[in-house]
Parts: C-alpha cells; sequence; structure tokens
C-alpha cells in the first residue's frame, strides 16, 4: 500500500490533492486567525488558495517534478534507462510520458475532447436562441454557457490542438529524436486538464460560473461572483502552459534541427511554430498579468480597476488586448503552417515564393503587436489612438494577403489530388479569407462603431475561428492521422464530413453577418421579433454543424481502432516525418538523417529533401535520376513524382 | 553546415536510447531555454509596468509622496546596493566554477545567497514600516504589485541560488561542467537588472 503511495502516479497524486486541500485550508484558517479577520473560516478565501496551489500538489504526486527533485538534490537521476518514454499500451496516455509523440496525442485527443465540450455549449447557445424569450436557460446562465464556450475553445482548445500536432510533428519534420526539454513537455500538458477542470467546475460555484465572457472585462470581474475566480486562476494554468510549449519549441527548432536543415529548409509548419512561439513568448506574460490584477483586486482589496481610489479600468483592456490580439495569430499562424504542408503535397506542386512566405508569418508576428487598440475603438479611449491602430490593422492584411496569393499560386496548374485533408485546405482559403475581408471592414473605426457587439463580429470571428483554425486543425489531423495512429481514416466519411462541416458552417455564421449589421447584439440571452426568423435558420443549421461534429468523431475513433494499416509515406510527401514507418519508431530515427534540399520540390527532377544513413548517397541536383532517396519505410512511395512535372 | 555535429558523450548504453541529435546551434539549449523565459519574465514586468504609467497619468496628484507619506528612497537605494553586490559575488562565485576554485565556488555562492536574503528581508521589514496598505490607493497597489512582483522573483532565484549552494558544497561542478551554476546566475542578474528599473521608476523618477 505504502509502496503504490510512494509511486508516482494517480494515487499519489489523489493522496497529494488530500494533503493540498488540508494544506489550504490550514493556510486560510492560520492566516486569518493571525490577521484577526471575522469569520476566520471564509469559503472564498479557502477557494482562491485551493485553486493556486492544489494543481501544484497534484503535479508533484503525479510525478512530474519527481526527475528535477532527484536533480536537486543532487541525487542520482534516473533518465538514461529511458522508461518514461513511448507508450506501452493506451494506458500510457493516462500517465506522464516524456515522448514527444504520446504527449502530441494526448494533448491533441484532449484538446478535441474540450472541442466537443465547447460544442456542446454552443448547441444550448443556439437553443436558447432559436426563439425569442426565454426557452431553456436564464439569462444569468446564459452569460456563463457564453463565457464557458469561448473560454474552453480559444485557451483549450485551438491554442493547444496546434501545440498537440506541432509536438507529433515537428520534431520529426527536423530530425531531432525528441523535443529539446522532454520533462518540461510533459509538465506543460499536464497544466492543461487542470485548467480545463477549472473552468468546467465554475459551474459548481455558488453564483453561478463566470459571466464575463472570455474577455474578462476589468469592473465587471472584480465584481462578479466567486466563479470568476475560475476563469482567472485556469488562464493561469493555460497560459503557462502555452508559454512552457513556446520555449520548448524555439529551443528544439533553434539547436536541434538536422544536419543541412539551414532555417530556409525547414518546412513551413515548422516555420509556422517558431512564429506562433514568438509570439506565445513575448504576448502571454500580458494575460497573465491582466488575471494577476484582478485577482490581486479581488482577493487582497488592491486598487488597480477601482476609480474611486484611482485605478483605472481602461487598462485591463490595454493589457488584456496587448496579448490578446497576438494571441489570434497564436490561433491562427500554425494553421497557415499546416495549410502550407497539405496544399504542397496534394497540389504536386513547391510552395509559391517559400521565403516571402517565411518571412510574412515574421511580418505578421512584429505587427501584431501594433494593433491591439483595435478592439478598444468604442471603449472611450483617447480618441488619437484610434486612427494609427486602424492603419496598422489594414497594414497586417498584406502579409496574410501575400500569403493567400501564395497558396493561391501554389496550386495554379497543379495536380489536384481533392482528398479530405484538401478539401478541408481549400475550405480553409475561402472561408479564412471571408473571415479576413470583414476583419478589414472591422478595421475602419465608422464600420466598427456601428456594428461593435453585434453580431457581425460574432460572424467575422467565427468565420477566422471556425472557418479559419478550425478547418486547418481538420485539415492537419486527417492529413496526419495515417502517420499518428498508423491507420488510414475512412476517406468516404472524411468528405461527408468536410461538406456538412462546409455547408452547415455558412448557413449558421453568414446569416449573423446581415442580422449584426441591423443590430442584434451579442452576448445577450433574448433579442427583439424581427431576428425571430434569421435566428431559427441559424439555429437549425448550428444543429446540423454539431451532427457533422458526430462524423468526424465517428471516422477517428473508428478507423483508429480497425481503419487499414497506414504505409509509411501515403501522400508521397518529402518532409521527413513521412520517411520513417507509421507510426514512427520509438525514438523517431535509427540515425538523423541529413537534409541536402528544399521541403517541396515536388514535380522537380532528382530533387532530395533529407538522406537516411542507408541509402545511396545524393545524386546532385538536377541531375537526371531521381535519388532514391528519402524513403526508407515503403519502398512503394517515389519520394518525388517527377511524372507530374 | 557550419555547426558541427555534437561530439557524443559516451552513453552507458548501447542501443536503447534515442540517436545523438545534431546541434544546430552552438547554443546550450538550457542557456537559450532560460534566455527566452527571461524575455517572458520581462513582458511580466512590462504589463505590470504598463499599469504603474496608466496609473500614475490618470491621478492627477500623481505619484508619492501621497496623502503625506513618502517612499523610504534611502532605505532602498541601501538595499539595491546590497542586491548589486550579490550579483559580483555571485561572477565570482561563477569564475571561480569555471576555473575550478572550489573554495571560491562555496564562499561565492553562500555570499550571494546571504546577501539576497537580507535584501528580501530588509524588503518585508519596509512592507511592515511604509505607512500604507495595497488597499489604501492605486498608488499602494502598484507599488506593492511591482515590489512584491520582483519580490517573488527573488524568492525564485534565492531557491534556485539555494539549490546551487547545496550542491556546491556537495562537490558537484567541475570546470567542464558547470551549467548548473551559469544558467540559475543568469536568472539571478536578471532578478538583479530588473531591481534597478524597478527602484528607478518607484522610488526616483
Amino acid at each position: 500500500m505504502l509502496a503504490t503511495v510512494r509511486q508516482p502516479g494517480w494515487t499519489r497524486a489523489m493522496t497529494f490533492v488530500a494533503i493540498g486541500i488540508a494544506f489550504t485550508y490550514a493556510l486560510s484558517l492560520g492566516a486569518r486567525a493571525g490577521l484577526g479577520y471575522d469569520p476566520v473560516l471564509d469559503g472564498e478565501a479557502v477557494l482562491q488558495i485551493g485553486l493556486l496551489s492544489v494543481p501544484f500538489f497534484f503535479l508533484v504526486g503525479l510525478g512530474l517534478f519527481d526527475y528535477w527533485g532527484y536533480w536537486m538534490s543532487g541525487k542520482p537521476t534516473r533518465a538514461e534507462d529511458h522508461s518514461g518514454h513511448g507508450a506501452k499500451s493506451w494506458k500510457s496516455y493516462f500517465y506522464p510520458n516524456t515522448d514527444h509523440k504520446v504527449i502530441g496525442i494526448q494533448y491533441t485527443v484532449l484538446s478535441f475532447f474540450f472541442l466537443f465540450v465547447g460544442g456542446l455549449f454552443a448547441m444550448l447557445i443556439r437553443a436558447e436562441l432559436a426563439q425569442p424569450g426565454r426557452q431553456f436557460i436564464d439569462a444569468n446562465t446564459y452569460n456563463g454557457v457564453f463565457s464557458v464556450h469561448a473560454s474552453i475553445l480559444i485557451f483549450l482548445f485551438i491554442i493547444p490542438v496546434f501545440a498537440g500536432l506541432a509536438n507529433y510533428v515537428l520534431p520529426l519534420m527536423i530530425g531531432a529524436p525528441d523535443m529539446a526539454f522532454p520533462r518540461l513537455n510533459a509538465l506543460s500538458f499536464w497544466l492543461l486538464p487542470i485548467a480545463g477542470v477549472m473552468m468546467l467546475s465554475s459551474f459548481f460555484a455558488p453564483g453561478g460560473s463566470f459571466a464575463s465572457g472570455w474577455t474578462a472585462y476589468a469592473p465587471l470581474s472584480n465584481s462578479a461572483p466567486i466563479g470568476q475566480v475560475f476563469f482567472t486562476i485556469g488562464v493561469q494554468f493555460a497560459g503557462a502552459s502555452s508559454i512552457a510549449t513556446a520555449l520548448n519549441f524555439l529551443v528544439t527548432i533553434i539547436t536541434m534541427r538536422a544536419p543541412g536543415m539551414s532555417f530556409f529548409r525547414m518546412p513551413l509548419l515548422v516555420w509556422a511554430n517558431f512564429s506562433t512561439s514568438l509570439l506565445v513568448v513575448i504576448a502571454t506574460p500580458f494575460v497573465a498579468a491582466s488575471q494577476f490584477f484582478v485577482l490581486l483586486d479581488r482577493a487582497l482589496g488592491f486598487n488597480f480597476f477601482d476609480n474611486g481610489q484611482g485605478g483605472d479600468v481602461l487598462m485591463y483592456q490595454h493589457v488584456f488586448w496587448f496579448y490578446s490580439h497576438p494571441a489570434v495569430y497564436i490561433m491562427m499562424l500554425p494553421g497557415f503552417g499546416i495549410i502550407s504542408e497539405v496544399l504542397a503535397v496534394k497540389s504536386r506542386k513547391p510552395i509559391f515564393g517559400y521565403r516571402m512566405m517565411a518571412f510574412s508569418l515574421l511580418a505578421i508576428v512584429v505587427l501584431g503587436f501594433t494593433v491591439w487598440a483595435h478592439h478598444m475603438f468604442v471603449s472611450g479611449m483617447q480618441s488619437w489612438i484610434r486612427i494609427p491602430m486602424m492603419i496598422t490593422t489594414a497594414i497586417i492584411a498584406v502579409p496574410t494577403g501575400i500569403k493567400i496569393f501564395s497558396w493561391l499560386a501554389t496550386l495554379w496548374r497543379g495536380v489536384l489530388k481533392l482528398d479530405t485533408p484538401m478539401l478541408f485546405a481549400l475550405g480553409f482559403l475561402t472561408m479564412f479569407t471571408l473571415g479576413g475581408i470583414s476583419g478589414v471592414m472591422l478595421a475602419m473605426i465608422p464600420i466598427t462603431v456601428h456594428v461593435s457587439d453585434t453580431y457581425f463580429i460574432v460572424a467575422h470571428i467565427h468565420y477566422v475561428l471556425f472557418g479559419g483554425s478550425l478547418f486547418t486543425i481538420f485539415a492537419g489531423v486527417y492529413y496526419w492521422f495515417p502517420k499518428m495512429t498508423g491507420r488510414m481514416y475512412d476517406e468516404r466519411l472524411g468528405k461527408i464530413h468536410f461538406w456538412m462541416t462546409f455547408v452547415f458552417f455558412n448557413l449558421t455564421f453568414a446569416p449573423m453577418h446581415v442580422i449584426g449589421v441591423q443590430g442584434m447584439p451579442r452576448r445577450v440571452a433574448d433579442y427583439a421579433d424581427q431576428f425571430a426568423t434569421w435566428n431559427l435558420l441559424i439555429s437549425l443549421a448550428a444543429f446540423g454543424t454539431g451532427l457533422s461534429t458526430l462524423v468526424f468523431a465517428y471516422n477517428m475513433i473508428a478507423s483508429w481502432r480497425g481503419g487499414p494499416r497506414a504505409v509509411g509515406n501515403p501522400w508521397r510527401a518529402l518532409t521527413l516525418e513521412w520517411q520513417v514507418t507509421s507510426p514512427p519508431p520509438v525514438f523517431n530515427f535509427d540515425a538523423i538523417p541529413t537534409v541536402v534540399g528544399g521541403p517541396y520540390e515536388y514535380g522537380v527532377p532528382g530533387a532530395v529533401h533529407g538522406v537516411f544513413a542507408d541509402d545511396p548517397p545524393p545524386v546532385m541536383a538536377g541531375a537526371k535520376t531521381v535519388a532514391g532517396g528519402a524513403g526508407t519505410a515503403d519502398a512503394g512511395a517515389p519520394p518525388s513524382d517527377s511524372d507530374h512535372a | 553546415m557550419e555547426a558541427a555535429a555534437l561530439s557524443a558523450p559516451a552513453h552507458g548504453h548501447d542501443h536503447h536510447g534515442p540517436p545523438e541529435a545534431n546541434r544546430s546551434s552552438r547554443v546550450e539549449p538550457q542557456m537559450l531555454g532560460m534566455l527566452l523565459f527571461i524575455i517572458s519574465e520581462i513582458m511580466v514586468f512590462g504589463a505590470f509596468f504598463t499599469a504603474y504609467f496608466f496609473i500614475r497619468i490618470v491621478n492627477d496628484d500623481g505619484w508619492f509622496p501621497v496623502n503625506g507619506v513618502e517612499l523610504p528612497k534611502l532605505v532602498a537605494g541601501f538595499n539595491t546596493a546590497i542586491l548589486l553586490s550579490s550579483s559580483l559575488t555571485l561572477h565570482w562565485a561563477q569564475t571561480s566554477a569555471k576555473n575550478g576554485n572550489r573554495f571560491g565556488l562555496k564562499a561565492g555562492m553562500l555570499t550571494t545567497f546571504l546577501l539576497g536574503f537580507t535584501f528580501l528581508f530588509i524588503q518585508i521589514n519596509e512592507y511592515i514600516h511604509v505607512g500604507f496598505a495595497p488597499h489604501d490607493h492605486a498608488q499602494g497597489s502598484i507599488f506593492y504589485g511591482l515590489t512584491g512582483l520582483h519580490g517573488a522573483h527573488v524568492f525564485i532565484g534565492l531557491t534556485l541560488l539555494g539549490i546551487v549552494t547545496v550542491r556546491a558544497f556537495r562537490g558537484h561542478f567541475t570546470p567542464e561542467e558547470h551549467g548548473g551554476v551559469e544558467i540559475p546566475g543568469i536568472y539571478w542578474h536578471f532578478v538583479d537588472v530588473m531591481w534597478i528599473v524597478v527602484y528607478t521608476t518607484i522610488y526616483i523618477l
């Protein structure tokens, strides 16, 4: 018994959680008694201390700090037996693991769990809005539901699912055996379920869940019921997780590339995650700080946002949006990377303007920090800030436009293979362009003033986050599904999924532009009768979107269990992750490959990207013979397809 | 390819482990990780400084003295000197570690730790005697916010230094392998430099 408790794992984690709760009560009671507060037992104080401290007890109990503990105390560490590496059965996915492939799957599956939870909230929202008046939930619950919907999908789906996909494929793509800091990688995964459980459990708090939207504007979040701190503290854990992952990606990309993999031979997914990680490292501390301010105001009576005491409420919005505008690129740039991979492979052509694609990512990183106040055009800030912010916002559409046109030029005269990943990639191109155009409209101050806080905003954000990010995520999941699971997905179901999603998505969100311009306010549980017809249509289409997700879930689960075995390189791709078996061996490569050319030379005779030790030496580029090259696992798939040239 | 593959340290086992990763940069991964983390930390301070400037601008009476209470510039200045000298002793310890001077390493680490501890002790004393509380006014909030944030970083830095000190006394670190002194050391230097910025904005400006 004692041995089980001492062993890192769930038993010890739960024991430590119990110790953590006891510690929380002791600290709270002791501090309040010592300072002479009355009453000594205060539920809110206990809850706030507990939300901050119990997760650490949980993580220690689960064993995430064991190695560092040994190392710090100078005891012999147990690093070199690699016992914590690789999955032995499905149970391994429920324990900390240092293998980036296991962590990638943990991340992706957990994020999709939260997609379904967040999607269910969306269904609830649409059920309530199907008709004017009150149907299922009261106004306060409604506020909580849309707040949790947004927070869950932003902080626990879109941001981590990109980290998960990149976790799986990025080390393979650059020819690294693992991430630079595998234990930090495990820790950053295990911070996520904590944040998710925290946000969801806020519904059990007295006074209901946090109801101030995912933006949690300050005077409102300061005075909201205790459910608010579940957001305030939950965001800290999600933010810490993304900062740790971003550090890991940056160090991995900079220090662990295969020989010959110069920066301009990296696949664009690597470039995209490099740029995203820069954004995360620089911007995410601001959202942490904004929530610290709220927490200090709430818990310790600070006056950051109390106008009567000299505080400033607009400061919250500035600090929050200084993170949250770059955050929209954190939620989009990795998707750009996925699309570049899929489009090049599925149209059998080199990416058009590879260098401009990379530079435009970096341009977005820089410009992303100069536009935050366009979220505050109607906030009452100094009006002179608005014009420069309008101009920078219009400018940031330029690098994005470069990318869109480069993708179109990549497709130009390509040999398109319209399977599921490609369909989602093309769906992304059209839908994201629409969302981008409404974004440029919103950059214009007069339009923002007119449609601010209407359904036009809801339509815009869902066109860029659903039609944009989520479509790239689906494209990426279908594209790498064979690599990650070793099985092929069902192509027919995939196509059904795409067309259902595409049609119902547009039926759901396109009408929102119309009712938004007509003035239907967002974030309100009820609306004027004149919008009833449109809303009924939107709700029905939204349920269709919900159903399409079930097709996806069935396809993924059934194919993972019983789909046909995947070969190493089913897409005849050049990038390194496809040159190993599916799924890859536990340490990725027997020997690190050498990179001798660009990643997207599809249709170029004799082009080789990576050379493995057991291959014949590469023939000089431009020579007629196709170097046997890149393939190791499946000789059947030619590494380059000069037949299409 | 300019960066040569790392000459692999001999593995104790032969086949189970991963292939030795190529090293595509001359920067140590741990060092790079710490530098990036420090960028992140600078941004946390940046957010608090944003709050500071907003609060300072929106209030007509501006900054201290507020309600006749002045900040103890002299005590804090003395404290600044203590923290800065700890950077010097830390540098001594790091140089000693590189040169294999065990006495210098141990003495340097111990002095650094004690100086850092003194800094924190004086700062807590300052909180007790400063004459206002964070809930009195927004200026007090950001004073406690910024110095408290820095104090938390001193605490983290002290924890790291404490570990290094214990390891130094246990005979760890060699001239070849002293990353365990270098990398926490960079963090401590960052904490010191950040204090100069905090001190200048809060007390002097």
